[in-house]
């Protein structure tokens, strides 16, 4: 059975994206009808989550109890990496306790990189630095994929601190590669400089960035950057770019709102953003749990077919064996 | 006992000197060259046929870790590496553990360089600029000159502080002392790891961007212009940086400046997936820094060529991207990199490449090294160069205790052969009829 990572939508092909978010449907499917699930018992996943997380860590949880695998919970407070110890030697260690995989949170962008080479793999990504956290992305495709029917020739306008956010670079990696239009949108100094390599068009005016876009994803601003360089306030930000009633008109009609959370409401989005119909946040977060499953499934070799490219995703070497028996139950 | 280097291709560009002949070293010390066969005057006769034989090389910018971090590098594991990369004088940089700023540790810096089982190299070590190394007050500058230091720097804690920096450069100048710029505006790089560009944007990493360098070069420019000290840039990565200095040199300050050659061969791109074998301060920065850098290397606005070799453990480089160390090792695969990137490339003379690697740094911090020249140097300084010699890099058998380099299977083309600094200090066990591979 062949073991690969989920390290980052950037490295993903095309299909993969697409098996991800069948198996993620299909999975919902099953969940919701009470229907048989793949069986992965006798799995342990360890969860490193070096960074604060509830939802994150909450929604993998939650998706290994739907597949009958344990979690082995490990942050950074009263770990040994607080005492000293590297990130690899860590990773060593667990890797030599038997865990069968790491879902891995951390600080730095490209930590589970790092902690593929040394784990051997099956390593999924929950979120690293200010580079992506694919999980989320595959979340939010599912929940595009419910309201709006295809991904292809949707624009998509991704708002706020992109300079910053993980999920931007995740979403867009995805929507861009699933045939949407990308725009951020935000002031310049919460947006890269140089742009050119990332798969969207820069907008610094949010009526432009936002101008009949089919979805609308509002960024969580870090209010601990609010008040420094990066921008005067928090209220000019608000006047500036908050998507509101008013705002919302410069979209398409129907136009989805979505946020990774946590909100700050009244400064992303006010409360008819937030929770009137156009809202799908919620739908999201349930999504999560979903594509979480997805993700442990075709990490430990379930899915419908052999990874086309999976040098790319994958470090994995398959000298580890595992008790993984989905039987092909999820069809994707 | 006498040592003829024979029929080999002399360049030695502080006499302009580009010939073949032989050159004979006798009581350590350098004492005929030429055409002349001198085989009956020497006890042990190398056949240098096809090889350069050039002033032993000079590097103004390494790391020899010593004292404090001696599980990266020491003194003697330092100049063992100088000696087998051809290397016969290089300056150590003072941001040590702790910091070169009392006389009492260049002695010590000064004594294990002269030590038995050291490379045999000379070490002329930079002194910390400031005390503790902290950029907030001047070290004991004098004191430190009559130590030893040929240089002041400010290496690992670039000062802020303009006022501070003036103040040095006249003290440095009444020293008749040059310092040594880690340029570098602390505002702009904070929390950086890359260069920012396209590259950093999409790995989400923070960038470090040009401007932090050539905003610093510039002021240290104008400071230099103002006060008349000499003024040497470490380590050019931007194309800022060189048009800055071009148009400082123009203007007649006494400035000059060095490039590593992972700047002018590897770009921001490598980095890739998070290699923090590229993690190097300054950042690597793009294809356009690249040319200008060649060209600037071409044109004599870069000076010298200085490996910054900044040795670090390997569970200090297997870390996350953004934990890692900046920096990489460099004395043993300098003459190759650059002779395959450069000269072979026809993008520098073999005259001029001795230049960058030895008669402008020996004359920039003046050293007594840098030329062939009998009775100009106290002893021979001899470094004998296979210019065509294809040999692919494997960092397990470097002399430096560190191995962090990204050069590691790299093909190059040219290697340091022998390395003379009064005796045979090193020999490649590739030179034909060697009898093994070793340092002194």
């Amino acid at each position: 059975m062949t073991q690969r990572n989920l390290l980052a939508i950037r490295h993903l092909e095309v299909d993969q994206i697409e098996e991800l978010i069948d198996l993620g449907q299909e999975l919902k499917k099953r969940v919701n009808e009470s229907k048989a699930l793949p069986d992965m018992s006798g799995l342990v996943m360890g969860m490193l989550f070096f960074e604060n997380s509830t939802r994150t860590r909450v929604s993998f949880e939650q998706a290994a109890h739907y597949l009958r695998m344990k979690s082995a919970n490990f942050g950074q407070a009263g770990s040994s990496m607080s005492k000293g110890e590297t990130l690899k030697d860590t990773i060593l260690t667990l890797r030599y306790e038997r865990l069968n995989g790491l879902v891995i949170r951390h600080s730095a962008s490209g930590a589970p990189m790092l902690a593929a080479e040394y784990f051997g793999g099956p390593v999924l990504n929950a979120g690293d630095g200010q580079h992506e956290h694919p999980t989320q992305a595959l979340g939010d495709a599912v929940t595009i994929l419910e309201r709006k029917g295809q991904i292809k020739g949707l624009k998509v306008a991704i708002v706020g601190d992109v300079l910053h956010s993980r999920v931007a670079r995740s979403n867009a990696w995805l929507l861009h590669k699933l045939g949407a239009k990308v725009n951020f949108v935000g002031p310049r100094t919460l947006m890269p400089a140089h742009s050119g390599m990332l798969p969207g068009d820069v907008f610094f005016e949010l009526e432009d960035g936002i101008e009949d876009a089919d979805v609308v994803m509002c960024l969580r601003l870090q209010k601990e950057r609010m008040n420094g360089t990066m921008i005067s306030s928090i209220g000019e930000y608000a006047k500036m770019y908050q998507i509101n009633k008013q705002t919302l008109r410069w979209a398409a009609p129907g136009c989805l709102v979505m946020h990774p959370g946590p909100l700050n409401r009244g400064i992303e989005l006010d409360d008819h953003a937030a929770d009137g119909e156009q809202s799908v946040i919620t739908s999201q977060v349930e999504n999560g749990v979903f594509v979480r499953m997805a993700a442990l499934y075709w990490c430990f070799g379930g899915g419908r077919k052999k990874n086309s490219s999976e040098a790319s995703t994958s470090t994995a070497k398959s000298t580890r064996t595992t008790k993984a028996k989905p039987k092909g139950k999820a069809k994707a | 006992m006498s040592i003829l280097l024979k029929n080999g291709r002399i360049l030695d560009p502080a006499q302009n000197l580009d010939i073949i002949g032989n050159v004979l070293i006798d009581m350590d010390q350098v004492v005929d060259m030429g055409p002349e066969a001198m085989d009956d005057l020497a006890d042990e006769v190398y056949d240098c046929t096809g090889m350069w034989i050039c002033p032993g090389l000079v590097d103004p910018h390494v790391h020899l870790r010593e004292p404090g971090q001696e599980h990266k590098e020491t003194i003697v594991s330092g100049t063992q590496a100088a000696a087998a990369g051809g290397f016969t004088t290089i300056c150590t940089m003072p941001n040590t553990d702790p910091p070169l700023d009392n006389p009492a540790l260049i002695d010590f810096i000064l004594d294990k360089a002269a030590s038995p089982e050291a490379g045999g190299v000379f070490v002329a070590p930079v002194g910390a600029l400031t005390r503790g190394n902290k950029a907030e007050q001047l070290s004991d500058l004098a004191a430190l000159k009559r130590a030893g230091v040929v240089a002041a720097s400010d290496e690992g804690a670039p000062v802020q502080n303009s006022a501070l920096m003036m103040k040095a450069m006249e003290m440095c100048l009444q020293l008749d002392m040059p310092i040594m710029a880690h340029c570098e505006d602390a505002s702009l790089s904070k929390d950086g790891h890359m260069n920012e560009g396209s590259m950093s944007a999409m790995l989400g990493v923070k960038g470090i961007p040009r401007s932090a360098e050539d905003i610093a070069v510039m002021r240290n420019c104008i400071l230099a212009m103002q006060t008349g000290c000499q003024l040497h840039i470490m380590r050019v990565s931007t194309w800022g940086t060189v048009e800055l200095i071009r148009l400082a040199k123009h203007l007649g300050t006494p400035v000059t400046c060095e490039v590593s050659p992972h700047h002018f061969i590897l770009t921001d791109e490598m980095v890739k997936e998070f290699d923090p074998h590229y993690k190097i301060t300054p950042p690597l920065r793009t294809q356009i820094d690249v040319d200008i850098i060649i060209q600037a290397l071409q044109d004599g606005t870069i000076d010298c060529i200085a490996t910054d070799h900044s040795p670090h453990a390997s569970y200090e480089v297997q870390a996350p991207f953004d934990e890692a160390p900046f920096g990489i090792v460099g004395l043993e695969t300098v003459v190759g990199l650059t002779l395959t990137h450069l000269t072979h490339k026809g993008l520098l003379s073999p005259l001029n490449t001795i230049e960058k690697l030895s008669t402008n740094p020996a004359r920039i911090l003046r050293l007594d090294a840098g030329t062939l020249k009998p009775g100009e140097t106290p002893i021979a300084q001899v470094t004998v160069i296979n210019p065509d010699l294809e040999w692919t890099f494997d960092v397990n058998k470097t002399f430096s205790k560190s191995k962090n380099t990204p050069f590691d299977g790299h093909k190059m083309k040219g290697k340091a052969m022998l390395t003379f600094c009064g005796g045979e200090i090193y020999r490649d066990s590739q030179f034909e009829g060697s009898r093994y591979r070793s340092v002194m």
